[in-house]
């Protein structure tokens, strides 16, 4: 059930929050072994939570527009009460979080109940979530492969429909890239959108919180309720609410759309590109726009990912580097030792990165890009045929989004409804990044809603069994 | 040094180097590793650095001296 509807029924009185949760928990109890999505399973605070939406009810108050919804979290969120884990062994001996992060006071200011935390690549740096302490993530279109990452758990507890939204981080992709790999909608808002103090920070630079959902109406709704102003994010813009959920039925009339070429037309699988087509011809979009310096972005994103991660993380690195997940390790030593004119000139090239992407919204409003360069690939594969040449995995499924990451651009991530039709690999799940200018998730949100009318876009069912 | 031997540097006696001056101890069984990526973000910087900038490019992060709050 969708979290519009079970907030519908359980404002109604026609379900309680109390027996949502228990069916919720029950399910997770006995699907989740098949995912390895969560990490944590929060019941007590699941069940005080649903209690206090059926309370709010019985007083006549209102419980939220999330009332009674479950979610869950990336496990670099603080949960009170709950170790937060980032993925990491070494963050195990640590105590628990005193309260909850920004982003989950307001979740369950709206009414929702949180009933864990997920799967994610160790510390945020990887696209693949073979977390060597906790496993893989599973995809739930074909459990031998990856959900991608680094919020891989929070990719397949949607597409598995464990629970109607979740919560992520995107610093390089790590919301894009599940979503395209499991089939559902993700967005990475504007950089400075939504606070996200109280999470575990990567690379403080360039990251983003986001939600996951099954559709747009639910993005949109979770979206909405976690916008605010907290002044513990240092990075964190003044900007009013703008609620998308209003936008929904107003369709793109007015809306410019453009197809990015050049570097976003190659290093990826064909039905990549046949998605992105496939979306731009449901839209009539015709007008090719070239994002300039595409290669050169992402390459300065590579440099400061690594040097303040590496940097982030050196206390641990002097110490216990053996404690770290092998798969991160080694970027993170590495990251630590690079020349700082490295890093500056990678942040100069950034800005003028920037100024020359922002002209291309004179001409446009969205602009439609691939997702991944391919879709899911089998847990433990470590290259992949791209173009004619072998190429690495877990950098290379980054290869679409961190250029726009980057630069802070809001991007909507959404599913092809039929994977099969453009050429996937037994018709696995396939997404398209939707990206607009800085504060325009409006835009992306009514594009969004248009697609999925149209039919063109929608979570693809996961097979049974 | 050209951007074509970027990643022909003595990665491994720079980690050493530079680990050093860091105080970072570098297991010898992960300096593999780590002169890997190092040559990984080589081609990277070549990349970056093939952009000529001007002196009025400046970084992107901007220091805020202070926030006012709604």
């Amino acid at each position: 059930m969708t979290a519009q509807a079970t907030a519908a029924a359980i404002r109604a009185g026609k379900r309680s929050a109390a027996a949502v949760v228990e069916e919720a928990l029950a399910d997770i109890a006995a699907r989740d072994p098949l995912y390895n999505a969560f990490t944590d399973v929060t019941a007590d605070r699941a069940r005080r939570e649903a209690a206090a939406v059926d309370a709010a009810i019985a007083a006549g108050r209102n419980p939220g527009p999330l009332a009674g919804v479950p979610y869950a979290v990336k496990n670099l969120f603080d949960l009170a009460g709950v170790t937060t884990l980032a993925g990491a062994k070494i963050e195990r001996d640590k105590p628990p979080a005193a309260r909850d992060a920004f982003l989950v006071r307001r979740m369950q200011a709206a009414g929702a109940v949180c009933l864990g935390a997920l799967n994610m690549d160790e510390y945020a740096y990887g696209f693949t979530t073979e977390n060597a302490h906790d496993g893989p993530a599973r995809n739930p279109h074909d459990r031998t492969r990856i959900a991608g990452g680094s919020s891989g758990g929070s990719g397949a507890a949607i597409a598995a429909e464990l629970v109607p939204l979740s919560l992520g981080s995107d610093t390089n992709g790590s919301i894009r890239v599940p979503s395209s790999l499991c089939g559902i909608f993700g967005l990475k808002p504007t950089y400075g959108r939504l606070s996200r103090s109280g999470s575990f920070p990567f690379v403080a630079s360039l990251d983003h919180l986001g939600p996951f959902a099954h559709d747009t109406a639910d993005l949109a709704l979770c979206y909405d309720a976690m916008q605010g102003f907290d002044a513990e994010d240092p990075a964190q813009q003044h900007r009013p609410v703008e609620a998308v959920a209003p936008l929904l039925r107003e369709g793109i009339a007015g809306l410019r759309i453009g197809v990015a070429d050049g570097y976003f037309a190659r290093g990826g699988h064909p039905y990549v590109f046949a998605a992105v087509e496939a979306v731009a011809r449901a839209l009539d979009a015709t007008q090719r726009v070239t994002i300039p310096d595409a290669a050169l972005g992402r390459a300065a994103a590579f440099l400061i990912t690594m040097a303040e991660g590496g940097n982030l993380h050196l206390p641990d690195l002097r110490v216990r580097p053996d404690d770290f997940d092998p798969g991160t390790r080694d970027r993170f030593l590495a990251g630590a030792l690079l020349p700082a004119s490295w890093l500056v000139q990678a942040q100069r090239l950034r800005a003028a990165y920037r100024a020359e992407a922002l002209r291309l919204f004179d001409e446009v409003d969205v602009i439609l890009a691939p997702a991944t360069p391919h879709a899911a690939t089998p847990i433990g594969q470590a290259t992949i045929a791209v173009d004619g040449e072998e190429r690495p995995i877990r950098p290379h499924l980054g290869v679409f989004t961190q250029p726009i990451s980057c630069i802070g651009l809001p991007v909507l991530a959404v599913p092809m409804a039929d994977p099969a039709a453009i050429g996937t690999p037994g018709g696995l799940p396939i997404g398209v990044q939707l990206i607009a200018a800085p504060w325009r998730e409006d835009a992306l949100f009514r594009v969004a809603a248009e697609l999925e009318r149209r039919g063109v876009v929608a979570a693809p069912p996961v097979p049974a069994g | 040094m050209t951007s074509s031997d970027r990643t022909a540097f003595d990665a491994e006696g720079y980690a050493r180097q530079a680990a050093a001056l860091l105080d970072l101890p570098l297991d010898p069984a992960h300096l593999p590793g780590v002169a890997a990526n190092l040559r990984l973000a080589a081609q990277m910087a070549a990349l970056v650095a093939s952009r000529t900038l001007a002196p009025e490019d400046e970084p992107a992060p901007v220091f805020v001296a202070g926030r006012d709050t709604p």
